[in-house]
């Protein structure tokens, strides 16, 4: 260790945040939040001994800084390693083409496609009504309450969003806000604010979340309609061919164009493999851009620490010598 | 507990110890308790010094919580930041009670070996 022993909240945090470097973003941000309530009790429980005296005595009591980064880290492990669906690699490629039926985050991440239309909306609502009334109301008196009431519930909602991400894609998002020192005056806080390049990023992301949504939701709904039809054309043939329109096959597909599909043998079987080749696709469309998505929240919505945001560190590098 | 020896086994056995005492802490009491008095219950259980590090039970509350052992809910204060308070589900209780049997066999089983040999070594220093 070449760090002193911390005197204040913030060294303390501070060399917390650098014992943790090259973990998982979320997982810092949880950390610093956790230790942050502990130290703020425990400073606010001795109001006869000065914020460096208690902070001597941490060391023995909640750890010191490197103590602790070590077990986030290993809970983290075990827990990832706990919570993880055992899964059964297929061996074949077609056996890996067509698990994605299996695999639960494929639905999900589905779903939040579907949902990014909404969510995307409101986002993006959010984000240029508080923008304009902001800028609009800064000549008044009430701009200024207005704008932190803003940011205050762009926080809440950029947490819940995460919180939707981590739900649905199964990445590690935050579980904690940031939290906002109380040693600052409320001038300077606003101006953390206005400097912090998060506060940015966040509303930048709630205004691209419209479009982005747009697609997302286009994609989902035109591949869902396209392959499901696709797949209900054989079954259609089959139920005609029994009776169950009271006509023939030949008939229901009378009309239909084109005609190489439809009045040859092998036209709608083929019509109804695509359909089934489409929609795995599409499955496999979603789990990716579920992925990519939350890599894109993460680097907008979690505050970037240190120098850099380094993806996930894996379990064995993230195992601290003891 | 300063040589390093020592320091290394005690970590080594908090590992599952952790998740344990606060599953039982939380199971025998009605209210809702935040991590920090959580911390302060176990120091004064044990004449005011914790045999863990007090840091190393927020990831595990949050470890149980994800694993819906516990369920939580926030709460704001004037101290610091928003305080996460936890209490025990159905689940954690039935979780509890089935560690609750592992432990007891462990320690039996361990104490069976440690007293024996303390009973034929005779008293040391």
């Amino acid at each position: 260790m070449n760090n002193s022993a911390p005197r204040s909240i913030d060294q303390y945090l501070r060399q917390l945040r650098e014992e943790l470097a090259g973990a998982d973003a979320a997982l810092i941000q949880d950390a610093l939040y956790d230790a942050e309530e502990y130290l703020r009790a425990e400073v606010a429980a001795h109001p006869d001994k000065s914020e460096a005296d208690v902070l001597e005595l941490i060391a023995s009591t909640y750890g010191a800084p490197d103590e602790v980064a070590a077990a986030y880290r290993d809970t983290e492990v075990k827990v990832k390693a706990a919570m993880a669906t055992p899964r059964k690699e297929a061996k074949s490629a077609a056996g890996r083409f067509f698990g994605i039926f299996l695999d639960p985050r494929a639905y999900t991440s589905l779903f939040f496609m579907l949902l990014a239309l909404p969510t995307g909306i409101f986002y993006f609502v959010l984000a240029v009504t508080g923008l304009s009334l902001s800028a609009g109301l800064s000549v008044l008196i009430i701009g200024v309450p207005f704008f932190l009431m803003f940011m205050a519930v762009c926080r809440v909602v950029s947490l819940a969003e995460g919180g939707l991400i981590e739900a649905m894609t199964g990445v590690r998002m935050p579980r904690r806000p940031v939290y906002q020192g109380k040693a600052l005056g409320f001038w300077a806080r606003i101006g953390e604010m206005l400097k912090d390049p998060r506060t940015w990023t966040t509303i930048a992301y709630f205004i691209l979340r419209l479009p982005i949504g747009i697609l997302y939701f286009v994609i989902v709904v035109a591949g869902l309609a396209v392959s499901l039809s696709l797949i209900a054309l054989p079954i259609i043939g089959v139920l005609a061919q029994a009776g169950w329109f009271g006509m023939s096959a030949v008939d229901v597909f009378s009309n239909a164009q084109p005609e190489w599909a439809f009045k040859t043998e092998f036209g709608i079987p083929i019509l109804g493999l695509a359909g089934v080749l489409l929609l795995t696709s599409l499955m496999h469309l979603a789990r990716g851009t579920g992925r990519l998505h939350a890599m894109f929240a993460k680097s907008m919505l979690v505050a970037r620490t240190a120098s850099s945001i380094t993806e996930a560190a894996e379990p064995k590098a993230a195992l601290a010598a003891h | 507990m300063d040589d390093s020896n020592g320091r290394k086994f005690q970590k080594e056995l908090n590992g599952g110890l952790v998740g344990l005492v606060l599953l039982a802490v939380l199971a025998e009491t009605n209210e809702d308790l935040y991590g920090y008095e959580i911390a302060k219950r176990l120091a004064s259980a044990n004449d005011g010094t914790s045999i863990f590090k007090e840091g190393t039970i927020y990831p595990v509350l949050r470890a149980l919580s994800a694993g819906e052992l516990l369920t939580s809910r926030i709460v704001p204060s004037y101290a610091g930041p928003p305080r996460r308070y936890y209490r025990i589900t159905e689940q954690g209780r039935g979780v509890l009670a089935e560690w609750k049997v592992i432990w007891r066999g462990t320690r039996d089983f361990v104490d069976r070996f440690i007293e024996t040999k303390a009973l034929a070594g005779g008293h040391s220093s």
